[in-house]
């Protein structure tokens, strides 16, 4: 499940960069080719863990062909989500590999999240109450899932926070534990990727 | 005499009484049209096993709900599957995948995981790859799909019991679970799966009956509040209603046609109601005596019998027809003087022909046995109505209009009796015999029961439809394994599962399930544990801890027992398991998509206690098997009946008349091959009917003096037309078992009545 939630998280990227009204202009700014990449450093608690889980690595999300999320310590797992399906591999060996098919969630939140970048707030605001305050600059958006104990939504609440893109993140699961993402260096442009990162992007696809 | 016909109506009566009860109880038909036939009696283990698993099967229903909208979709599966349990025509649907089911897989399997390794681990280990293992563990807790439930991880830190339950066996492989629901997304519409077990047995009509017309009105509900909604529906119960509602309509059209035509022919040629209302008589205490017993011995009927039974219709009138015939006869003006004239040809009719419905029992089917049960007593009792009852009932004189039809009747007599058409005879006989050696050359077997059963081409299509959208076939074929013990069974299981692995790769098999998927052997769990103990454990338990920054447990997982098949089927979490367990040491392994049983069957050949079981493919062998006995069956038939008819006609003038009925039998298989026809068993069992009435003609033949021999042709012609209208009619079912019975009665009766002077007795003549 938590696929789910961390493929809400990347569209939530794309989506909370752009989050007022105006996010149709501006989603001109984010187009087939364009790149958003940066660091991020993921704390997971747990309950019964003594110290938050933490790893830190970079991730690059690009238009139109998909993300690469990419751990480097403690642990070093590469994960890619692209329209074809989702692959992770660490130290060279696949580790998982999910098809698309396999995934309706992913439509289903596509076409949620879509919606709402191109205005239509109504398919998001079914599935979540959706709470956004603050300016353009600094803003913070809460979601809040309407139907409790839905399996497809396996969390409490998300809060997010940002300015120009989210800068933070906080995923709260139905059993309070709870996975807090802070994005560091991001930056949005047009520069093709390097060869090791298109290769990665491909191996989503394969097969 | 007297005394007898009272007897007899009191045994009318008593079984009018008990067939009133029955019908007031309910009387039960089946319509499966396997339970007409035979039992592999070679082998009871395999039969009782592909029994029980086929019952199962059968019961099982898949309903597929699709509309454009995935909401709405899931309403309509939601509200469609709680009206049929409501309505208590589906005892459950087992295919929803919701928290519950998923919590109650967990529950089972988390005191045992020591022991649950998947496939892909358990390969990883004994090649000593532990550490493959432990990465992908890591990579699940620290990648971007997150797999961490700290509870679990300190029990499980390399997330083995996950990797475990992932890899249990899903046949439908194009289904996906969204929300609880098994979903697939085809062309803009979400598709909803529902399979469910039928409430009762699926061949019980009024099983069938209730199912069906519960769906019929969920869905036109449905369909009502959301036009664009479509359903698709899958299962035995439904190919086998549509089946039985076109045989039923059928009997009662084909029963009614039969009926009408024989009152109005009875009307057209006595021009008295007395023959018709003696003949119906015979018909209704024939039919309704033959009914009460068959119920007494059988539990349950088959519909087919009701229609064959309609059938027996024609062959019970026969003896009234003779009887009534002599009313024609000038000589014969009491009924005593002309029941002496008929009493002689009819017992012998009735003797030959109880041998030839006899024979029916020896054929080990269920079916034949309720027909030859049916056809045999309500003969006898048309038979004693006959002799008892009509020469009390008969008022009537001497018929006069009858001059040109017996002189048109007796025309087949005359021209076998004229000698100075023998060159014609023989032209005619050599005819006869090249058509003979053709149509035998040409002559073709059939035994696939696919082709005789009609199935509904509209279920067939909802059938190819939702094995597209599911990616699966109904599983029909299955391995069936026999050993000591559940766990000897699953250790077997475990022995060739390899070989069923490579054949999934191969593409012979898109999947398959067997128990010891869900319940490892007893000694492959402790093997499992073992081999996780001294490949991970004792290895690389603590670096693992400390690379998910957890303290490690003071003790490795503790040791449990095993999880046993009794539990698991206890706790029924795991879906179909019951079904794949038919006794303790009996198991099936399902198999879908299978492309070829023979390559199964080799592969497996000669492993002792195991057998592939196709049924469509043994059922056709066994066919093929019964044909040829069947075929037997007739030869050993016209041989009994010899025996009454030297007794009566001596040895030449006996086997004279047994040369009408075997030119019957040898040139009606040829007739048909030339039609196009290829010969089943049901054909062989309908020869077995030709056999038996066309005796009974050359039986009439051979009693008829010179001087009556236009009474017996006028009975004879009138006993062919109503058989025809009876069997006859059953050419026209749509039904191709019942279609191609009735052409062979057509045809074959055709040639008995053509040939049947030829039974006449020479030393009359000559006199």
């Amino acid at each position: 499940m938590s696929i789910l939630l961390r493929l809400c998280l990347t569209t939530l990227l794309l989506l909370v960069a752009l989050p007022d009204a105006r996010a149709a202009e501006r989603l001109g700014d984010f187009t087939d080719g364009q790149v958003l990449q940066g660091r991020f450093v993921q704390l997971r608690q747990l309950s019964g863990f003594p110290a938050p889980l933490k790893s830190e690595g970079r991730f690059i999300l690009v238009a139109g062909r998909g993300l690469i999320w990419q751990a480097e310590t403690p642990f070093a797992v590469t994960t890619v989500i692209s329209p074809a399906g989702l692959v992770q591999e660490a130290g060279g060996v696949e580790t998982m590999r999910l098809p698309a098919a396999r995934l309706p969630f992913i439509a289903r939140l596509y076409a949620m999240l879509g919606g709402a970048l191109s205005g239509d707030w109504q398919g998001l605001e079914e599935a979540f109450t959706v709470a956004r305050e603050g300016s353009d600059t600094a803003w913070n958006l809460r979601l809040l899932p309407r139907k409790a104990g839905d399996a497809a939504i396996p969390f409490r609440e998300i809060l997010i926070q940002g300015g120009q893109f989210a800068d933070r993140v906080e995923i709260v699961k139905p059993d309070g534990d709870r996975d807090i993402l802070t994005f560091l260096d991001q930056r949005l442009s047009g520069q093709p990727l390097s060869a090791e990162d298109m290769q990665l992007l491909d191996m989503a696809g394969r097969r | 005499m007297r005394m007898f016909a009272v007897l007899w109506l009191a045994v009318v009566l008593l079984s009018g009484l008990y067939l009133g009860y029955r019908f007031h109880e309910g009387a039960l038909f089946r319509t499966d049209l396997t339970a007409l036939l035979p039992q592999d009696e070679r082998n009871p283990v395999l039969q009782k096993a592909s029994d029980t698993v086929t019952k199962a099967l059968s019961r099982r229903v898949l309903f597929m709900i699709g509309h454009s909208d995935r909401a709405a979709a899931r309403a309509a599966a939601l509200q469609f599957s709680a009206d049929l349990v409501s309505r208590g025509v589906v005892e459950r649907f087992d295919s929803q995948f919701d928290a519950e089911r998923v919590v109650r897989l967990g529950q089972q399997y988390f005191p045992y995981r020591n022991g649950l390794l998947s496939e892909r681990h358990r390969a990883l280990l004994l090649q000593g790859q532990g550490e493959r293992l432990a990465v992908s563990a890591l990579s699940q807790v620290f990648g971007f799909v997150g797999m961490a439930d700290a509870a679990l991880l300190r029990q499980d830190p390399f997330l083995l019991l996950p990797g475990f339950i992932a890899d249990l066996p899903f046949p439908a492989s194009r289904l996906v679970v969204d929300d609880g629901y098994l979903t697939v997304v085809d062309q803009g519409v979400t598709w909803i799966a529902l399979t469910g077990l039928i409430t009762g047995e699926s061949m019980a009509l009024a099983t069938q009956q209730h199912l069906v017309d519960a769906v019929g009105e969920s869905e036109g509900k449905l369909k009502a509040a959301e036009p664009a909604l479509q359903l698709r529906r899958l299962g035995a119960v439904f190919f086998g209603h549509a089946g039985a509602s076109v045989a039923l309509d059928e009997a009662s059209w084909l029963g009614g046609m039969s009926l009408i035509g024989t009152v109005l022919l009875i009307l057209v040629v006595f021009r008295r109601i007395g023959p018709l209302l003696h003949n119906l008589l015979a018909l209704a205490v024939g039919s309704a005596v033959a009914l009460a017993v068959s119920f007494l011995i059988f539990e349950e009927l088959h519909v087919a019998i009701l229609l064959f039974g309609t059938s027996l219709i024609g062959v019970a009138v026969d003896y009234g027809l003779h009887y009534s015939a002599s009313l024609f006869d000038p000589g014969m003006r009491r009924p005593a003087e002309r029941l002496a004239h008929v009493r002689t040809a009819i017992t012998l009719g009735l003797a030959t022909t109880l041998i030839g419905y006899a024979t029916l029992l020896l054929a080990p089917f269920p079916g034949l046995h309720q027909l030859a049960v049916f056809a045999v007593v309500g003969l006898i009792a048309a038979f004693l109505t006959v002799i008892l009852w009509i020469p009390l009932l008969d008022r009537d004189r001497t018929l006069r209009h009858g001059t040109a039809m017996l002189h048109a009747a007796s025309a087949l007599w005359r021209f076998w009796a004229t000698p100075r058409l023998r060159p014609l005879h023989h032209a005619l006989l050599a005819i006869f015999v090249l058509i003979g050696v053709i149509g035998w050359l040409q002559l073709e077997v059939d035994d696939d029961v696919r082709h005789m059963q009609a199935l509904s081409p509209a279920l067939l299509k909802e059938q190819a439809d939702i094995q597209r959208l599911t990616g699966a076939a109904p599983a029909a074929q299955f391995l069936l394994i026999k050993a000591a013990d559940d766990e000897a069974a699953l250790q077997r299981e475990e022995a060739i599962m390899p070989a069923l692995e490579a054949m999934r790769d191969s593409g012979q098999i898109s999947s398959y399930q067997a128990p010891a998927s869900y319940v490892p052997s007893a000694a492959r769990q402790r093997e499992n544990a073992q081999l996780r103990a001294t490949q991970l454990d004792a290895a690389m338990r603590q670096a693992q801890y400390s690379r998910l920054g957890l303290p490690a447990p003071e003790e490795a997982v503790p040791a449990q027992d095993v999880l046993t098949l009794d539990e698991a089927l206890q706790r029924d979490a795991v879906p179909y398991l019951k079904d794949m367990v038919v006794a303790s040491g009996l198991h099936t392994i399902t198999l879908h998509g299978l492309k070829d049983a023979g390559v199964l069957r080799t592969a497996f050949a000669g492993i002792a206690d195991l057998w592939v079981v196709d049924p469509v493919t043994d059922f056709n062998a066994l066919l093929g098997r019964y044909r040829d006995r069947a075929v037997i069956l007739i030869a050993i038939s016209a041989l009994l009946m010899l025996l009454p008819l030297f007794w009566r006609y001596g040895l030449r003038d006996g086997l004279r008349v047994m040369v009408p009925p075997a030119a019957a039998l040898l040139l009606t298989p040829a007739v048909l091959a030339l039609l196009g026809q290829r010969f089943t068993f049901f054909h062989a069992m309908a020869m077995i009917l030709v056999l038996s009435i066309s005796v009974d003609y050359a039986i009439f033949c051979a009693e008829g003096e010179a001087d009556h021999h236009s009474i017996i042709m006028l009975a004879i012609w009138l006993v062919t037309f109503t058989t025809l209208l009876s069997f006859g009619m059953l050419a026209f079912s749509e039904v191709a078992v019942v279609h191609g019975f009735g052409l062979t009665m057509l045809v074959g009766m055709c040639i008995a009545l053509f040939l049947a002077p030829l039974a006449r007795r020479r030393t009359v003549e000559a006199t």
